[in-house]
């Protein structure tokens, strides 16, 4: 509308004015502060801090409340209505624009984004159509890896520029693990830190890889995280196993959740199985049931503290035996 | 070979493919040791993954094998239709759709899961029987099958639907609906045992019936047998059956299809007949699958469902692609 009315008035003194304005506009910004942010998809200049934010991603939606932002829309967790319930309290009124693999581009549009946070998977065609939303920052940091997480979270703050603050939280989180792997060194004789990770399906228990998440925590608190060899190399999960071959979950501590929010649920599923009951593990009562949302699926620093927060409690309640 | 031998070995062959289920499967367990708890030894290990993991199996394999070979054989002298058949016709695309509606409202326990399914299965065969009605349809097979596969493809969707709605409960009805017996409990087996019963009470009276019904409804009449009455009965029985089969091992396509077309090939067309070898073939088929699906993917498994739909597409097409499609 504006540019029709300009072209129609053939004002061109007019039109100058407004480009150099424009472009003198844009360099004062960038002046004050223009970043450029390596992603998956080359590099995307971002200027300012960036106020309106999508995630598209839970651990994006984790990373950028914990620098303290609130993101206007995010995805659902895996096998959820919402976002993950150990983030619903912070992430409070949020729009929903869609599940960890498909997005509602009208939501997000709708939103009006200033900047988008995707996943690492988000694939080439779903970024040219966000990209023409928003700035769309996509990590491309190696997924399954210890370091995953605080690669993405540097990426995310400096995004928002936000780097000083990715640096303190991610020192937060570190610090924490110090603790808790105190804890573990001190309950926990070598022996008795193997583990397993697994979340349970109808169709068959599936082993978490080593590098997930909650499982590079554990590693880093101390554990000896085990997936028997059964995940491929850049999957999140082994394929469901056969009940025959359930002893390859059966180490010293066996950490079982579901897509549930109550992992005693989970328990309750796999107990109906005759091979559950068999495993060492739940025999001497070792089964550890953790929520699906924030151990299978979430990342980012709330949840690696919450996470090791829930880890904490179960090593000093003093409920389970070693 | 004679009948009479043909029909023996194929007892010898369904006893062969339950050995196998037995002792073959993704376990590291060795064959040896399973063999050894077939004779009463064996370790610990080896017999608790014959007797709680793979019997289970078996006993649930023989009877949706069992059910779905029979019901396939009722339902295409019912419609003299070689291709009727519970999965393609859409019934155990009805019963899956109200299992899976049951298992959103959150029904956990084995009974009502076999009573939902078998409701289900009854009104995919009503709405069967109505379609041989509509002009054209009865007469042509092949018509027949499109509506069916119109119904099953629309009561698919709506299964699509309801998963969703509720994330967590789709994942238990994707399991479902792609078929398998592996991790089911014992409760689930005796929970249709009933219904099965009753089934099999309902076949073996109305059998005679519909052999003389297969020759034409005067004859049948002129018999003293009622053909609205028979045609009621034998989808009683389908739905029993199919229903029961659903609630088991999912909705598994073409193993209604396989069972009767071996059946009639190896045994003669007449439906006393037909059911009679039906009853080895159909267990046969699927406790063959089953076994196949444990070793393909070690230490995982393939679902059923894949299996019987390799094992069942082939078949269909020799079927349709031979010159004339013999009307029942």
């Amino acid at each position: 509308m504006l540019y029709h009315r300009f072209r129609h008035s053939g004002n061109s003194v007019l039109r100058y004015l407004l480009a150099v304005l424009a472009v003198l506009a844009s360099s004062w910004a960038g002046a004050q502060d223009t970043r450029t942010i390596h992603t998956a998809y080359g590099d995307i200049s971002v200027s300012g801090k960036p106020e309106r934010i999508v995630t598209l991603y839970e651990g994006a939606l984790d990373a950028a409340i914990a620098l303290g932002r609130k993101p206007l829309g995010a995805v659902v967790t895996r096998g959820g209505k919402s976002t993950a319930e150990y983030i619903q309290p912070l992430a409070g009124d949020i729009s929903i624009v869609g599940t960890p693999a498909e997005y509602n581009l009208e939501a997000i549009v709708g939103l009006n984004p200033d900047i988008i946070l995707a996943s690492s998977q988000l694939n080439k065609d779903q970024y040219r159509l966000l990209s023409q939303i928003a700035p769309t920052i996509v990590p491309d940091a190696a997924p399954f890896t210890a370091d995953t997480w605080k690669q993405e979270t540097r990426l995310f703050a400096a995004a928002l520029g936000l780097s000083e603050a990715g640096e303190s939280v991610i020192r937060k989180v570190e610090e924490r693990i110090r603790e808790v792997a105190a804890v573990v060194d001190a309950t926990l004789s070598p022996e008795q830190r193997q583990a397993s990770l697994v979340r349970w399906m109808p169709q068959g228990p599936l082993i978490m890889s080593t590098g997930l998440f909650s499982a590079t925590l554990l590693e880093a608190a101390g554990f000896r995280m085990d997936d028997s060899g059964s995940v491929k190399a850049g999957r999140p999960h082994s394929n469901p196993l056969s009940l025959e071959n359930l002893q390859l979950i059966d180490k010293h501590w066996l950490f079982l959740a579901t897509l549930n929010a109550d992992g005693q649920e989970a328990l309750t599923a796999a107990r109906r199985s005759p091979a559950f009951e068999r495993l060492q593990a739940s025999q001497e009562n070792r089964v550890i049931t953790v929520n699906g949302q924030l151990w299978t699926s979430a990342s980012g620093p709330i949840a690696a503290e919450a996470i090791l927060d829930e880890l904490h409690t179960v090593l000093t309640s003093g409920q389970l035996q070693p | 070979m004679t009948i009479k031998a043909r029909y023996i070995s194929l007892w010898l062959l369904l006893a062969l493919a339950s050995t196998l289920s037995l002792v073959l499967g993704a376990g590291t367990s060795g064959i040896g040791d399973a063999f050894a708890v077939l004779a009463g030894q064996g370790n610990e290990e080896a017999r608790f993954m014959v007797t709680e993991l793979r019997l289970p199996r078996l006993l649930i394999g023989l009877v949706s094998g069992l059910a779905l070979g029979v019901s396939g054989a009722l339902l295409q002298t019912l419609t003299r239709n070689p291709l009727a058949e519970p999965g393609m016709l859409g019934v155990s695309a009805g019963s899956a759709f109200a299992v899976a509606l049951a298992i959103l409202m959150g029904a956990s326990t084995a009974t009502l899961t076999t009573l939902v399914a078998q409701t289900g299965a009854l009104a995919g065969c009503v709405l069967v029987l109505a379609a041989t009605r509509i002009g054209g349809v009865g007469q042509d097979p092949v018509r027949l099958v499109l509506a069916g596969a119109t119904l099953t493809g629309l009561l698919l969707s709506l299964t699509s639907l309801l998963m969703l709605i509720d994330q967590r409960a789709a994942d238990e009805i994707r399991f479902w609906v792609t078929g398998s017996i592996a991790g089911k409990r014992w409760d689930q087996l005796t929970a249709t045992l009933p219904s099965m019963a009753l089934a099999t009470a309902l076949v073996l009276w109305v059998v005679r019936p519909l052999a003389s019904l297969a020759l034409g409804e005067k004859v049948a009449s002129g018999l003293g047998h009622r053909p609205d009455v028979i045609r009621l009965m034998v989808i009683l029985a389908v739905a029993l059956l199919v229903g029961g089969a659903t609630a088991l091992a999912g909705p598994l396509v073409f193993v209604g299809l396989v069972v009767p077309f071996a059946a009639r090939a190896l045994g003669g067309a007449d439906i006393r007949k037909t059911l009679w070898f039906c009853l080895p073939i159909g267990p046969t088929v699927i406790v063959a699958a089953d076994t196949l699906s444990r070793l393909m993917v070690k230490p995982s498994e393939l679902p059923l469902g894949v299996i019987t739909a390799l094992i069942g597409a082939p078949v269909l097409m020799v079927i349709v692609r031979s010159r004339r499609i013999p009307t029942l």
